[in-house]
């Protein structure tokens, strides 16, 4: 999919329809700073170059191919990711991959998939679904600390809570016969 | 450090929050208590999370995207 169909209303400043681009590009461009991962916080350098992207779409001038935001937006990461190596003097993993950005990363798209997840969500037990539940709620805005002493949780508790509701969430959907990624039942 | 503490250093660093900055890049305190495994657990972590919040999202969006939206909304 061209996700540059959304660039005309991002350009006039209509974050909705950012959302929607950031929906199929943040997975491409997450994975394109694996290499970094050990020597950068990739969160941190990914939501920056996210924010930037959004700072220059409204200048943004495409060349005809596909998905030429988000080309601009792996370029932006990287270079982020650069330059945090030389202020870090770290060095960066070979690239193990070459990713295609004219073909994105696959989101959860599927209405169904979507509905087994929710339906095994759930099924969680109350204190992992609240844990899950409270970090889905902050969207990253608050930090674990302030998540569990909402919850009247210790924060190792907390951590606790939602690895185990992960974790059940992976069998949950393992037994319905859907694997979505063996990282989150690990 | 304890495979316990590890774990637990790791579910954080997989999160999406980051501690608010002006112009310089903030990383996440627990990062820094990970050792090089660590990390790249933490970062396959949550590229494995992420589509799971979006799945469980309304609108679609991981709690990346969310963050992200809310820092261009302020």
């Amino acid at each position: 999919m061209d996700l540059d169909v959304h660039l005309p209303l991002i350009a006039a400043g209509d974050t909705a329809a950012f959302g929607r681009w950031l929906a199929g590009a943040e997975p491409t461009v997450r994975l394109t700073l694996r290499s970094f991962a050990t020597v950068i916080d990739v969160e941190a350098v990914l939501q920056e170059a996210l924010l930037r992207v959004w700072q220059v779409a409204p200048r943004f001038v495409p060349d005809g191919r596909e998905n030429g935001l988000l080309r601009l937006a792996i370029r932006i990461g990287r270079n982020l990711a650069v330059s945090e190596v030389r202020r870090t003097k770290a060095r960066p993993a070979e690239p193990t991959e070459d990713l295609d950005p004219e073909a994105p990363a696959p989101a959860v798209s599927d209405p169904m998939l979507r509905q087994k997840i929710v339906d095994c969500r759930d099924k969680l037990p109350a204190k992992p679904r609240e844990a899950l539940d409270a970090r889905l709620a902050s969207a990253g805005g608050e930090d674990d600390d302030a998540l569990a002493a909402a919850l009247n949780m210790r924060l190792n508790t907390f951590l606790q809570n939602f690895t185990r509701a992960r974790k059940l969430l992976a069998d949950c959907l393992e037994r319905a016969g859907i694997s979505l990624d063996a990282e989150l039942g690990s | 450090m304890t495979p316990e503490e590890k774990e637990l250093l790791i579910e954080q660093v997989a999160g999406a929050w980051r501690p608010e900055g002006d112009d310089e890049l903030h990383y996440h305190k627990a990062w820094h208590d990970l050792d090089a495994a660590g990390r790249a657990r933490a970062f396959e972590l949550a590229r494995a999370l992420r589509p799971l919040e979006a799945a469980l999202d309304p609108d679609g969006l991981s709690t990346t995207a969310r963050a992200v939206l809310a820092k261009i909304r302020k």
